[in-house]
């Protein structure tokens, strides 16, 4: 088969797998998983050999693969649409191949497929458990299999099959058909457990967050489309002379010019995607899903869709860009992703949820990629995400485990407390030794422990070029942040795993079982190993031991190499010490909680950490900035006030005079003039006949006489007229 | 069949007629019979409007299957018909929503024969304005069109609720409604009635096809009036007519009352079918008749375009009835409409005209589709629980999972959800009027985003939520007959989306040849 | 030889006569009577002129004898008539015979 055909059928097993699981198989769940898993498994073999294929391939940068057809007329032209499989979306292609399979397999395990139906459970909420009796009349609770379980799998079939769609689309039309069918799938399986309040008001906060973001990109898009009269990948990001006309027209907006002002509106996109500030707030509350779902969202798909968009966005972005002058939209990314990357990284610290904190972990590192793009480290970016998509989708998984153990210690034991709350953990390591270890290796990719994990060569490279193209403070802000980082990933670790169990579910929480297990240690296995194809060059010791392969691969997406950044010790050391130093103050500072314990910081911190807490109230802000007033503005005044008051009261008004006008009509026109003299007419006539009645009394004699009579007179007149007239 | 096919364009305009005159000698007390005949027989016009499709060829300039006779000679208005790209797409519309709209009221149990030759008759009159080329015939068939609708509101009209007039006066809302509609129509057509006579006076011809050739250097003056002001008259009048019935914002109060109150195959065929019939109007003879004008008030029509975009959502997002909410959708999406339509006004001829024109004609097609969705959807709902206020509802997705599967699809088609058909029509629609009219376009989005929050502020009071106890056992899944209504019309909506370019072609030959 | 002037003066007489009995009696018989009366002056008339003025034709003669016809078939008209009023009404008053204002 060729690549192009190949690449063409990638997304089709999910989407199949999705069709077929609610229309046939919805009622089967082994049926609707098998379909599922293999279909994933499919797509994986797949971008498996056209990655194979693609590495292969020398100067894959200039000949790509990519294949395009007419998609609907424009006038004379058409628009086309197609694939495109470029070093950049291959090494995309291969993180979510793998992540998107691992969280399929896991998906099984997590949902608890070969358990019992639950005693209670209904649609739309987590299940319960189930209480089993056995041969000796003990009866215990056990986890519950999930309600809806075969709709899980077609709704996480849909969202695998937007972002294979993404990936492997050629222009930014069908990026964006992927893009908002995964904002559909988020906004379905943030809510998958509708019938929680708190899930269904995270569900609508997704979508309308992120659709803010979106609908600025759709105007972007509109503006690229109109300006350049396409929207594929290489007509334009590869195409100097484009480039170059976009960076040259003025918007007439601003002083910026159409590609900066195109830049910004994509980038805005990526803002709501990507949950950067200020656009942040509903990733948090996407935590109300099931974790393989938050796995799905803040590693695999979505959340890299929107970096993955920027990084393919970046020659337009960076049009104009000359050597130490940022352009607008780059200053811009700069200072919001290093703003984020520093500012959730504060959030996490005070958070108890295990899936929160490393929800805002993610914001940050996202920020990272973002602040990386915007100073002009592009492969950085590429290679940032591709390291986080594993670490990250790893430590979803983990936690999910997590959650899972001590799910099964909150049944056994049967106490009321949350099992998401790191406070009520501690002490897992020893009950659930897997998830320890494969959750301890991504922490410390995250924190970018020195050498072994792959964090640390993406983040050390970030660092690297934020010194090397001299952007200080954007260097200090995310060092920061990585500091940051390595703290509360430390103090999470600590709290979960170190230390003694809180609670007696914690005593209780047991491994998972190898569906679930088998996703950490494959991704573990990544997690470390996906750093080593990016080692800089002059690196010392093992630099140039293992070429950097990763650079010169992704480097050829563009069409100009980007130079590797001169090595500097600055940014090595500060790495080293702000990962190990991090790491050592988290595992410091929390090694000693006992059960029942406040925060440790707390205390310190006082009203700051309230303030960390409650994440700086950005809920509530824009909930009295934006959602009050929306409500107010979509009720009161445009519905009540614009239509019920104001149009339909100029109407009424119209029907009021003309009613007044009718009425007045009637009354003294119509009554007494029409109908009075109408109504005269006849009255007239029938009192004339009154009159005349007694002419007629029927006597035929009578009658006669005067018939005769008349007939004299008439005679008479007749005569007189007659001899009159000459 | 030679005869069938010489006289194509007559037959799918009448036969509707035919079968309701059929309905007409069927006894009144056999109810299903009445509803099946009407439902079989109006296949017919469907069947046939097919065979017009298919027989259509999309690179030949001009009108096609055009016929000619004798009707009106004294005063030069003959029967002519004929179909462009443009037409042909409304004319497949109408005849595919008459059958699901039929299909959909066999729960009508009230005088059904003469609610069904009340709909047949309906189709007829919207048929005629699509297919007819002379402006009388076209007036006529426009105010056809009118009569049944104010007696489907009027008759079969929800039976509760009430509207304050003035000063505490009541009217019951089916009254209000029905009212409202046939008078502001009415005061519209009274203008296009005007303005076609002073065409027909000054051109001396009704035909469109002579008027297209003539009307632009005509110069005789008109009762002592140069004739820049006749056509400034007569443009006028037609935008108001026109405006009305889209409707584009401030003329839209009618809409949401006769969608509420109209029974759920009437507000399905009002928002499918009735309203593009206004847009329809510009595109067939305020754009091509007076360019001039046109161009020089676009910008005042784009921007009411706007205002019908973002109030349309504003208000959709503010209500708590049902219906409601999706009647003001429908002033949101045609908003897109008019602004494809006003942007191509501003700049005729350019490629950006002709997508925006492209995106506008696509999206009457695609509201027609969504939006009869939506609202049989909520005629679903409401057979079952008698109400529309969505505080009643919430939880109800356990109890219907396969009405609200296909609820949210149909939500999300209406809301533009790439990959369904409403995204290829608004993103041609904001692509080509992004260059013409920025601003306006920039604006537009936030009626966009607006749509988000009202479409899944429906779904949540609807589907999401603690399961509600009061519907337990109360509500029934939807019926397979329900299924069937509403299987083609999302089946249509994925397939445009997906591959958009079997109808999109026939599109933009025809704004392509035409403007 | 009798000059016209007599028969019409005659004819004349006779009318009047049979006019005053269709005004002046109550009997509905004497009045069909005078009607007979009236009738047979005009012959008289249409028979004088005949005579007297064209006596090559036969009309005047044929005028008269579609009188006579009618005049036998208004007879037995009337008379039918006014015994189905007596039947009816136990009278042939014409004073009392006022069915035509109804």
């Amino acid at each position: 088969m060729s690549t192009e055909l190949l690449i063409w059928l990638l997304p089709l097993p999910p989407l199949l797998a999705f069709f077929f699981v609610i229309l046939f198989t919805n009622r089967s769940k082994a049926l609707s998983h098998t379909l599922a898993v293999g279909a994933a498994l499919l797509s994986w073999l797949g971008s498996m050999i056209v990655f194979i294929r693609a590495i292969q391939q020398p100067h894959f940068g200039e000949h790509p693969f990519e294949m395009s057809i007419p998609w609907f007329p424009t006038g004379e032209t058409a628009f086309q649409i197609g694939i495109l499989i470029d070093p950049l979306s291959a090494v995309t292609l291969f993180f979510v191949a793998w992540t998107v399979l691992m969280i399929f397999i896991y998906s099984v395990g997590y949902n608890n497929f070969g358990q019992p139906k639950g005693d209670h459970d209904l649609p739309g909420l987590p299940p319960h458990g189930a209480t089993l009796t056995d041969e000796h009349g003990h009866s215990h609770k056990v986890p519950s299999i999930e309600p809806m379980y075969a709709r899980f799998f077609a709704f996480i079939g849909l969202f695998a099959f937007g972002m294979y769609t993404l990936v492997i689309s050629n222009n930014l039309l069908t990026l964006f058909v992927g893009w908002e069918i995964m904002g559909l799938c988020s906004y379905l399986l943030i809510g998958f457990w509708y019938a929680k309040p708190s899930a269904r008001a995270a569900m609508i906060k997704a979508f309308i967050t992120t659709r803010v973001g979106d609908v600025f990109m759709l105007i972007g898009i509109a503006y690229l489309y109109s300006q350049t009269g396409t929207l594929s990948y290489r007509e334009i990001f590869y195409n100097e002379e484009v480039l170059h006309t976009l960076a040259t027209t003025s918007s007439g907006l601003l002083g910026l010019s159409a590609a900066a002002m195109i830049g910004i509106l994509l980038f805005i996109g990526t803002i709501g995607k990507s949950a950067q500030w200020p656009l942040h707030v509903w990733l948090p509350d996407a935590m109300e899903g099931p974790t393989p779902v938050s796995a799905m969202i803040h590693a695999a798909a979505m959340v890299s869709a929107g970096v993955y968009m920027v990084i393919r966005a970046y020659p337009l972005l960076s049009a104009g860009y000359e050597h130490g002058h940022l352009t607008q939209p780059m200053m811009l990314m700069a200072f919001i992703g290093a703003f984020t990357a520093l500012f959730s990284a504060t959030i996490a610290v005070a958070q108890n949820d295990i899936k929160r904190v490393l929800a805002y972990s993610t914001i940050s590192q996202l920020g990272y990629m973002i602040a990386a793009l915007g100073i002009g480290g592009f492969v950085a970016a590429a290679f940032h995400l591709i390291t986080h998509a594993f670490f990250k989708a790893l430590l979803f998984l983990g936690s999910g485990s997590v959650i899972h153990g001590m799910e099964h210690g909150v049944l056994h034991t049967g106490e009321h407390i949350d099992p998401q709350d790191m406070y009520n953990m501690g002490g897992l390591r020893k009950k659930m030794p897997v998830t320890f270890w494969t959750f301890l290796i991504g922490g410390l990719a995250l924190s970018g422990f020195p050498l072994v994990t792959a964090g640390f060569w993406s983040k050390d490279e970030i660092l690297a070029d934020a010194w090397g193209h001299g952007h200080i403070a954007v260097f200090i802000v995310l060092a920061l942040a990585a500091l940051l980082t390595a703290f509360y990933t430390m103090r999470q670790i600590t709290l979960t795993f170190l230390g003694k169990p809180r609670t007696e579910a914690a005593k209780h929480a047991q491994e998972t079982k190898w569906t679930m297990t088998l996703p950490l240690v494959i991704l573990a296995v990544f997690a470390v190993s996906a750093g080593w194809v990016g080692i800089p060059k002059e690196f010392p010791l093992i630099g140039g031991s293992i070429p950097n392969w990763f650079h010169d691969f992704v480097g050829g997406t563009l069409l100009e190499h980007p130079e590797a950044v001169t090595f500097s010790y600055i940014p090595l050391l500060t790495s080293l010490v702000v990962a190990l130093g991090g790491l050592y103050l988290g595992w410091v500072v929390y090694r000693k909680v006992s059960a029942g314990a406040k925060d440790p910081l707390q205390a310190p911190l006082g009203s700051v950490y309230t303030l960390l807490k409650n994440k700086y109230y950005f809920d509530e802000l824009y909930d009295k900035v934006f959602v009050q007033p929306a409500y107010w503005l979509s009720e009161t005044f445009a519905y009540l006030f614009i239509d019920r008051k104001i149009i339909d009261g100029i109407l009424h008004w119209v029907a009021y005079v003309s009613s007044i006008i009718g009425t007045f009509l009637r009354n003294y026109i119509d009554k007494p003039i029409i109908n009075g003299s109408g109504d005269f007419v006849g009255e007239g006539t029938k009192r004339l006949g009154r009159g005349m009645r007694f002419i007629q009394s029927g006597k035929v004699q009578q009658y006669m006489i005067v018939a005769l009579v008349s007939l004299a007179a008439f005679s008479v007149l007749f005569y007189y007229l007659l001899s009159t007239t000459p | 069949m030679e005869i069938v096919s010489n006289y194509l364009l007559t037959f799918i305009l009448f036969s509707p007629v035919v079968v309701a005159l059929i309905l007409m000698l069927l006894p009144r007390d056999q109810e299903n019979l009445i509803r099946w005949v009407a439902f079989i027989l109006s296949f017919i016009p469907l069947g046939l409007s097919i065979a017009l499709w298919l027989g259509f060829n999309s690179e030949q300039p001009g009108f096609q299957y055009q016929e000619q006779a004798i009707w009106y000679a004294p005063i030069n208005s003959s029967y002519h018909l004929g179909v462009d790209g443009i037409s042909l797409t409304m004319v497949l519309l109408t005849t595919l929503l008459t059958p699901l709209a039929i299909l959909a009221s066999f729960g009508i149990s009230d005088r059904v024969k003469a609610y069904m030759v009340l709909f047949l008759m309906l189709e007829t009159g919207m048929l005629g304005v699509f297919l007819s080329l002379d402006l009388l015939l076209f007036f006529v068939f426009w105010e056809i069109g009118l009569v049944p609708m104010y007696f489907l509101i009027n008759q079969w009209g929800s039976e509760k609720g009430e509207r304050e007039l003035w000063g505490g006066r009541k009217m019951s809302a089916r009254n209000y409604a029905s009212f409202k509609f046939m008078i502001y129509t009415m005061a519209g057509s009274l203008g296009l009635l005007l303005a076609i006579q002073m065409i027909g006076v000054v051109a001396g011809t009704f035909d469109l096809l002579k008027l297209y050739e003539v009307w632009p250097s005509l110069s005789q003056p008109l009762f002592g009036l140069p004739i820049s002001t006749v056509k400034a008259i007569a443009f006028w009048a037609f935008v108001i007519a026109f405006a009305i019935k889209v409707p584009v914002w401030p003329f839209h109060t009618w809409l949401p009352d006769a969608h509420t109150e109209a029974p759920t195959a009437g507000s399905m065929i009002l928002a499918g079918v009735l309203l593009k019939l206004g847009a329809y109007g510009f595109l067939r003879l305020v754009l091509p008749l007076y360019p001039e004008q046109s161009k020089m008030y676009a910008g005042a029509l784009g921007f009411l375009a706007v205002m019908a975009i973002i109030f349309g959502a504003l208000a959709s997002y503010g209500q708590s009835d049902f219906k409601r909410l999706v009647a003001y959708s429908s002033v949101n999406h045609m908003g897109f409409v008019v602004l494809g339509i006003a942007a191509a006004a501003f700049a005729t001829g350019t490629e950006d005209a002709n997508i925006a024109l492209n995106g506008a004609v696509l999206q009457m097609f695609n509201h027609g589709l969504s939006a009869a969705g939506m609202f049989f959807l909520v005629g679903v709902i409401y057979e079952r629980t008698h109400t529309r206020n969505l505080n009643d509802f919430g939880g109800l997705f356990p109890l219907v999972p396969v009405y609200g599967g296909i609820l949210i699809f149909t939500s999300m088609a209406s809301l533009g959800l790439p990959g369904l058909n409403g995204f290829i029509s608004e993103f041609l629609v904001v692509r080509g009027a992004w260059p013409i009219m920025s601003v306006y376009t920039a604006l537009a989005m936030i009626g966009l985003f607006f749509t988000g929050a009202y479409i899944l502020k429906g779904i949540k009071m609807v589907l999401h939520g603690p399961i509600n106890e009061k519907w337990v056992g109360h509500i029934s899944e939807i019926s397979a007959r329900e299924i069937v209504v509403i299987a083609p019309l999302l089946v249509l909506m994925l397939w445009i989306g997906i591959w958009p370019a079997w109808i999109l072609n026939v599109i933009n030959r025809a704004v392509m040849m035409f403007f | 030889m009798i000059p016209l002037s007599w028969y019409l003066v005659f004819s004349a007489a006779l009318f009047a006569i049979g006019l005053f009995g269709v005004l002046a009696r109550k009997n509905a018989v004497a009045i069909l009577i005078g009607i007979e009366l009236m009738l047979n002056s005009v012959n008289i008339n249409l028979v004088a002129f005949w005579r007297y003025i064209a006596p090559d034709g036969i009309s005047g003669q044929a005028f008269a004898v579609i009188v006579f016809a009618v005049a036998a078939a208004e007879v037995a008209v009337g008379l039918a008539l006014i015994i189905s009023i007596y039947r009816r009404r136990g009278t042939i008053a014409a004073e009392e015979i006022d069915m035509l204002k109804f």
